[in-house]
């Protein structure tokens, strides 16, 4: 046997498992932390707009309710709240401006940055508008302002009157990065302990294959047995698969040493017997019980040649069923050539073969069945033989479809086989007489053959004497 | 050689500085780092020790103090800023509003530093304005003229002295007058939001001929000679660094609440020499430079690593009521407010109109 080199070299790696996976989850969850940075962003300016936007409307509104005209003169009294609430955002600047009808400015910082306002005689005089949001660059900071309209209509002054009021950002940037912060935090925790869980959670899972390549490590040569470690149900496909890969091994290993054992048994006692002979023939001085010596020496070698055919035969057999190369092929065709293999042509047995079809495509191993017909046939040619010989010495074979497969049977002229035998002579080396020139292997490979295409075999009495072997096959099943 | 590169230096001074040049302390070593410009409300002699103190520790820096009142110096500031010129480093005022003001309308640098860090948070803001002086206004009463009166303790004690006696107190009590005082004005509105008595108060005082100085050392030196017997809501600072305090000035803190002040100091934006007004800035408000004002320019700390409030005062807590320290915030702009201010003003002479 040629040294197995290739058994200490590792399988190629590809990258490990749970690099793949934590990478692949690192990434996903720094896109998704991406996402929700650009989302809690927006929702953390929004609601911090939204709190100092009350804030800063409040005290516009607080300003606009001391307006008051006097003569032709818009009065407005700032209530010391009005700006010391803004102080809510306690590092921010705040700059407010009140003006009246015709941008005239009443109080405040004159210069503030103005928005688009309706003019005054588009309002409806019921009009109450919203206050007005917006920001602006003022002083060199980004400002917030909001804009409060009011109308006055007195009988020295109609018309509306503008609350601004602004305050720069830093308090809402700081509400907003503290949002985005607490948002934003849990969820990189979670990540980072995902892909944590996730690392560690690769190597328990493998745990069972560790264990697996463990017990396979510690093995013997010999012990094959199946593997028994409980693993999780995704891993379970790959260990059946093994087990099941073991199981064929161990049979073909077993059928291997069994076919060994059998062989050596079987050739040791006809070599034996064959090297008496020769010593017997080699004794004899006379010439003619020399030759007697030879023949039965030659008996006995034809006897150990067609021994030796048989066991190589059962282990051809024995290999090709368990490596099903199955094809489609002519049954028809393989009758033929292993009628044309055993009939000897010098001999004067009488073989037929009918065939109910012209072509008998079927679906299996051509060389197997070929080897069962060809022992069936030289059975029926070697047993058929009546004693003492008939003129209608025949071997007939038929072969007919049958329930969408064939049905063939080889019949002869023997003496046939009891009942109480048909079992029997199934089973290796087992012979239907015992003096009969076979090893007994014949049927036994027939019986094989048969069983791995999913066929019958059966042994019944032909009418007018003799045997007939019938086998049942599939056909392109 | 030396001479010639200080005669170069002051020269180098005094051409921005022709209209004002203030009191001029040179570096009083070689390399110069430079010079610091001041521009204060406090006089030069009550501020000298502090620079004195300043230059030991930096002797490379040389000052320059401007002594100016709260509002001229807020206004002359901003003229300059407003046309580019880069004049003062520096500005101290008893003005918290007009200080705060500074900082809102973007005049002033941001400053920090562990001393800055440790200033109580009413006393900073943007971390562009920083307190650094703790002065409660006070009642000041000439114990000899007082005789044997009781002493009123609170805002209301007074209106009702004034009322049960008003010949004794006509034309002998006196305070600032808010429309030229910025101290007097910035008092008397932390005053209109905080008491509910300081109306009845301004209507007593006017209906006795109440007296009213720009500044507070005319005030004192009138309660002192005994022309005045009262003034309301003096800077306590003032009295207790007079010599002869104790035995003349009676400081009463009202009972009601009294309102502190905190002196407030700003970098100016186009700060000359940023660098040198953040070494100072970090000196004053330093523990150092709290503890030598304190000794030696007679104005109480802000920093409470020194003493407790009631021992930097000098009084006993007893003897004291809520203290309501001024907050440097926006919420001083309101009664800069033009019309705000117009109002107050407005009313300030209608009710002590008949005796102006």
């Amino acid at each position: 046997m040629p040294q197995r080199l290739g058994t200490q070299r590792m399988v190629e790696r590809v990258r490990s498992l749970r690099a793949r996976l934590v990478t692949t989850m690192a990434l996903l969850f720094l896109a998704g932390t991406v996402v929700m940075y650009v989302a809690v962003r927006a929702y953390g300016q929004r609601a911090a707009d939204l709190s100092y936007d009350r804030l800063l409307s409040g005290s516009a509104l607080s300003i606009a309710e001391t307006l008051s005209v006097d003569g032709s003169e818009v009065r407005v009294d700032i209530p010391y709240a009005a700006l010391d609430m803004l102080s809510a955002a306690p590092e921010d600047r705040v700059f407010y401006r009140v003006y009246g009808p015709s941008q005239h400015t009443v109080t405040g910082y004159d210069d503030l940055p103005g928005h688009e306002v309706r003019q005054a005689g588009e309002i409806e005089p019921s009009d109450v508008p919203e206050p007005r949001f917006f920001d602006a660059q003022y002083r060199g900071e980004q400002v917030r302002f909001v804009l409060l309209g009011r109308q006055l209509a007195q009988p020295g002054l109609r018309g509306w009157v503008w609350v601004q009021v602004g305050q720069t950002r830093r308090a809402r940037e700081e509400l907003a990065s503290q949002l985005v912060l607490g948002a934003l935090l849990p969820i990189a925790l979670m990540t980072l302990l995902s892909l944590a869980l996730a690392w560690f959670g690769v190597g328990r899972a493998l745990r069972p294959l560790k264990a697996i390549s463990e017990d396979l490590a510690r093995r013997d040569p010999y012990d094959l047995h199946v593997l028994q470690t409980p693993v999780p149900r995704e891993v379970g496909p790959m260990v059946d698969a093994m087990n099941g890969f073991i199981r064929r091994l161990d049979a073909n290993i077993t059928g291997l040493r069994a076919f060994i054992g059998d062989a050596a048994h079987q050739i040791r006692t006809p070599l034996a017997a064959l090297r008496a002979q020769a010593q017997l023939a080699l004794d004899e001085s006379d010439p003619g019980e020399m030759r007697a010596g030879l023949m039965s020496v030659e008996r006995h070698a034809s006897r150990l040649t067609r021994l030796v055919n048989q066991l190589l035969s059962e282990a051809m057999v024995m290999h090709r069923t368990d490596n099903r190369h199955f094809e489609e092929f002519d049954l028809v065709d393989v009758v033929k050539r292993a009628v044309r293999d055993v009939v000897p042509v010098s001999d004067d047995v009488q073989v037929g073969f009918i065939s109910g079809v012209a072509k008998a495509p079927m679906r299996g191993d051509a060389v197997l069945l070929g080897e069962a017909i060809k022992n069936i046939v030289d059975n029926a040619i070697k047993h058929g033989m009546s004693e003492p010989p008939r003129l209608d010495e025949e071997v007939d074979i038929e072969l007919h479809p049958s329930n969408g497969g064939y049905r063939l049977t080889v019949s002869d002229r023997g003496s046939g086989i009891t009942v109480d035998d048909r079992t029997r002579i199934f089973q290796r080396f087992e012979r239907g007489h015992a003096r009969s020139p076979g090893a007994g292997l014949g049927l036994a490979i027939v019986s094989r053959v048969v069983a791995s295409h999913g066929g019958n075999i059966e042994l019944i009495d032909r009418q007018g004497g003799g045997l007939t072997v019938c086998l049942t096959l599939g056909g392109m099943t | 050689m030396r001479w010639r590169w200080q005669v170069s230096a002051l020269l180098l001074w005094l051409l921005p500085a022709l209209a004002a040049v203030g009191e001029i302390y040179p570096a009083r070593s070689v390399p110069a780092e430079g010079t610091l410009t001041l521009y204060s409300t406090l006089d030069t002699a009550v501020f000298e020790p502090l620079l004195v103190d300043f230059q030991q520790l930096h002797p490379g820096i040389g000052v320059r103090y401007e002594n100016l009142d709260a509002r001229p110096q807020y206004e002359r500031f901003v003229g300059e800023a407003d046309a580019g010129i880069q004049s003062a480093d520096l500005l101290i005022s008893t003005s918290m509003d007009l200080q705060v003001k500074l900082v809102n309308d973007g005049y002033t640098l941001p400053h920090g530093s562990v001393s800055a860090d440790a200033l109580p948070s009413w006393a900073r803001w943007r971390n562009e304005a920083f307190g650094f002086t703790f002065e409660p206004a006070v009642m000041v009463f000439n114990r000899a003229a007082m005789g044997d009166r009781t002493i009123p303790q609170s805002r209301a004690e007074l209106i009702d002295q004034i009322r049960r006696d008003p010949e004794f107190w006509r034309s002998r009590i006196g305070t600032y007058d808010i429309s030229k005082s910025s101290v007097g004005y910035l008092l008397a509105s932390q005053d209109v939001r905080l008491s509910n008595e300081f109306g009845a108060l301004v209507e007593a005082l006017g209906d006795v001929d109440l007296q009213v100085e720009e500044n507070t050392s005319t005030l004192l030196e009138r309660i002192e000679s005994g022309d005045l017997v009262a003034g309301y809501n003096l800077l306590g600072s003032y009295a207790r660094a007079r010599p002869d305090s104790n035995r003349n000035f009676l400081l009463v803190y009202p009972r009601d609440h009294t309102v502190v002040l905190s002196r407030t100091v700003v970098i100016a934006r186009n700060a000359p020499n940023p660098a040198l007004a953040h070494k100072f800035l970090d000196y004053l408000l330093s523990v150092r430079g709290q503890r030598v004002m304190a000794a030696r320019c007679g104005l109480p700390p802000i920093r409470k690593e020194l003493d407790g409030v009631y021992e930097r005062l000098g009084v006993n807590e007893s003897q004291i009521g809520v203290l309501r320290p001024i907050s440097l915030g926006p919420g001083l702009l309101v009664y800069l407010d033009q019309q705000k201010r117009r109002q107050m003003l407005d009313a300030w002479r209608a009710i002590l109109g008949p005796t102006q």
